[in-house]
């Protein structure tokens, strides 16, 4: 009987399909299935899947676009179902991602985004090219746990500095986790603009947030959190 | 009669043509039509990883026939309207008939002249050194100066400033304006200073936005024959800040060089998507973008890296498709993620310029060392080994280049993933006397001879 809600599910998520998905979920929810269980079975498992078929190059970034979004309209259904104890072993709060000022490239934000989503975060995505004080103006806004810097430029990493010490500078540090990541950033240059937490790709990037939560460390960190760091003089 | 749009009709297209969201048009527009245009030509799944360099020539062919077409289903969006620039058949045919097939580039006795190719061609490819690494502004000029010291290399293009005065530059802002004006005047003095006044340049590789852009053509920058670098954000895209850098290389009589990589794993799928993509961004920026010259880059998004099979595979196919099918001055790069200092980074240069030259391509830039990530990562030894490998394996047959690829691929390729990012050049390079550690000489003489030893025709020490 779960089986039937469960596959389904898991195939709207695999497909893509949001509205699909967001049925599935209403069905199992009412079919009597336990929240807890669809987010482990019916949204997990497909996502792991489509992560891994990503990396051996199976599926592709539209394939995890669309998976992302699917598993975010599910998840938003599931969430409020969930105990309070279940809440809090799972991700929650709110994300605010972008990339920041004079870089266009998203791709890598996109990913990052869909992963978070999918794990139960709100995720508010800013696009490109965000000046740091929209990124800080939203944190405020939203009262975001997380705020999530990406980029692809070499050049623009600067803003990542402007960012942490805007949020000190309106009293905001410490009540927001800075995770940053992007192809030229570094742990190196993690810890040179006080960040709280480096991840190389969405999987960390979940890892981090799922540690630093579970944890319950009082943001700023003084060493940020490394997951899957380069070499460790980078 | 020439039918190209000039940029004044292409910015009315930008807010004319048909209405898509960015979404809608990075994961459902571009996937399907993609995918369309792969089965309808029966190129799926033609890639074979055992054959990380293409030699079917006929292949080639049927791409670039599915690159054109796909290129006049799709056209180019632009991100900030949301509208679609499309460009008619008899527009795309004109461009490309009018597009230059040769460029007189520097002036003097460093003129370097640019012409179109063919596969296995005589005529050297040019190389371009190097690509963005960002460089600290005390240890910039004296790499710079070495690049040009560099006699092969017959474009100076980069790296990065991170700061200017001790200011950091934040792309958008007057710093970066700022940037631009010091950054094109110091290339002049460093090109004088390096004894090669005429060398051409590439400006400006440290303009994020346009205002890092403005330093080129005007009084004291960058000349108006140096090459105008213009990336548009991503495949089959346009923005503002491109359009802006197009018209202001425009009006200062000045050459667009355009370009943005096609990224295999992305929005067009899988290695052949690239390949189709990357062939229709390239014929596209002649009409959207005004260009001179550009077009052939490709990336595997899961490495940000090309030196792979599969990356290896689409740069070929797509340098031999462009180049055997039209005769626009196509660039290709290869993307290496090692660092200065080892073995493998000279590896996945020999065999990433190799299958482009030998492809066909006009030029080449680089390289990427590192993977660009790490800021004083890279040597003019490399700019040096880069632009060694792109002249010398131009002609060489691409059966001897797909046997060269498949010969060093298995010294590095295990590594891609988590690669050696070596050293920084105040370690490997002495940076007043302009030469390499004897250390790192000998790694450079040591994999130069494996590759003369193979085959490739660069000159001894």
């Amino acid at each position: 009987m779960s089986a039937e809600y469960l596959d389904k599910l898991q195939a709207a998520i695999l497909e893509g399909e949001e509205d699909d998905a967001a049925q599935a979920a209403r069905d199992a929810l009412e079919a009597g299935i336990a929240p807890i269980q669809l987010i482990n079975d019916g949204i997990q498992k497909p996502l792991e899947k489509i992560g891994k078929d990503f990396e051996n190059g199976e599926c592709f970034l539209p394939e995890l676009i669309l998976s992302g979004d699917a598993a975010r309209a599910a998840t938003d259904i599931i969430m409020p179902k969930l105990t309070a104890g279940e809440r809090a072993d799972g991700l929650h709060g709110t994300a605010v991602i972008g990339v920041v000022s004079g870089d266009l490239h998203d791709i890598g934000k996109n990913i990052v985004g869909a992963f978070l989503a999918a794990q139960g975060l709100k995720v508010i995505d800013l696009g490109c090219d965000v000046s740091p004080k929209r990124f800080v103006d939203t944190v405020a806004e939203q009262q975001a746990r997380f705020i999530v810097i990406s980029t692809l430029l070499t050049t623009s990493r600067p803003f990542y500095r402007q960012i942490v010490d805007t949020l000190k500078a309106r009293g905001l540090r410490d009540k927001t986790y800075v995770l940053v990541g992007g192809g030229p950033v570094t742990p190196a240059w993690a810890r040179e603009v006080g960040a709280d937490a480096y991840g190389r790709d969405a999987k960390d990037a979940v890892a981090c947030c799922r540690e630093l939560l579970t944890s319950g460390v009082q943001s700023p960190l003084a060493e940020p959190l490394i997951v899957n760091a380069l070499q460790s003089k980078a | 009669m020439h039918q190209k749009p000039d940029i004044v009709e292409i910015l009315r297209r930008t807010n004319s043509g048909e209405y898509c969201a960015v979404k809608e048009w990075d994961v459902k527009r571009i996937p399907r039509t993609v995918r369309a245009m792969l089965k309808k030509y029966g190129l799926e799944k033609v890639l074979n990883p055992e054959e990380p360099v293409n030699t079917d020539m006929e292949l080639a062919d049927t791409f670039f026939k599915a690159g054109f077409e796909l290129a006049l289903e799709l056209g180019m969006l632009c991100e900030p309207t949301e509208r679609i620039v499309k460009i008619s058949e008899d527009e795309l045919r004109s461009t490309l008939k009018h597009a230059p097939s040769q460029l007189e580039l520097g002036f003097g006795k460093d003129k370097r002249v640019m012409k179109s190719r063919t596969p296995s061609d005589p005529y050297p490819m040019m190389f371009g050194a190097s690509l963005g690494i960002t460089i600290s502004e005390d240890v910039w000029p004296y790499y710079i100066e070495g690049i040009v010291r560099q006699k092969e290399v017959d474009l100076l293009e980069g790296g990065s400033l991170v700061s200017v005065f001790g200011l950091d530059v934040m792309p958008g802002t007057p710093s970066e304006t700022l940037l631009g004006y010091v950054q094109g005047r110091r290339h002049r003095e460093l090109r004088k200073q390096g004894g090669r006044e005429g060398m051409p340049g590439i400006g400006n590789i440290s303009a994020v936005t346009e205002f890092g852009q403005f330093c080129y053509g005007t009084k004291g920058g960058f000349y108006n024959n140096d090459l105008s670098l213009i990336l548009f954000p991503s495949e089959l895209k346009v923005n503002n800040q491109t359009l802006h850098k197009v018209v202001h290389t425009l009006a200062m009589d000045g050459l667009v060089f355009a370009g943005s990589p096609a990224m295999i794993g992305g929005m067009p799928g899988p290695a052949e998507g690239a390949v189709l993509s990357c062939i229709a961004c390239a014929l596209l920026q002649y009409a959207v973008l005004q260009a001179s010259v550009g077009g052939g880059e490709i990336y595997d998004i899961r490495y940000l890296s090309n030196v792979n099979r599969e990356g290896l595979w689409a740069l070929s196919a797509t340098h031999q498709a462009l180049s055997r099918n039209t005769h626009i001055l196509t660039h290709g790069i290869a993307n290496e993620v090692s660092g200065p200092g080892t073995e493998e980074f000279l590896y996945e240069i020999l065999v990433g310029v190799a299958v482009i030259a030998a492809s066909g391509a006009s030029f080449s830039t680089g390289p990427r060392a590192a993977g660009g990530k790490l800021q004083d990562y890279i040597t003019p030894l490399e700019c040096r080994f880069c632009a060694e490998v792109g002249h010398a394996a131009s002609g060489m047959d691409l059966a001897k280049v797909a046997e060269l690829a498949k010969h060093f691929l298995p010294k590095y390729e295990a590594k891609i993933k988590d690669p050696d990012i070596g050293k920084p050049i105040q370690e490997v390079w002495d940076l007043r006397n302009f030469k390499p550690t004897p250390e790192y000489h000998a790694i450079y003489q040591r994999v130069k001879q494996e590759a003369i030893d193979f085959g490739v025709p660069m000159d001894p020490f």
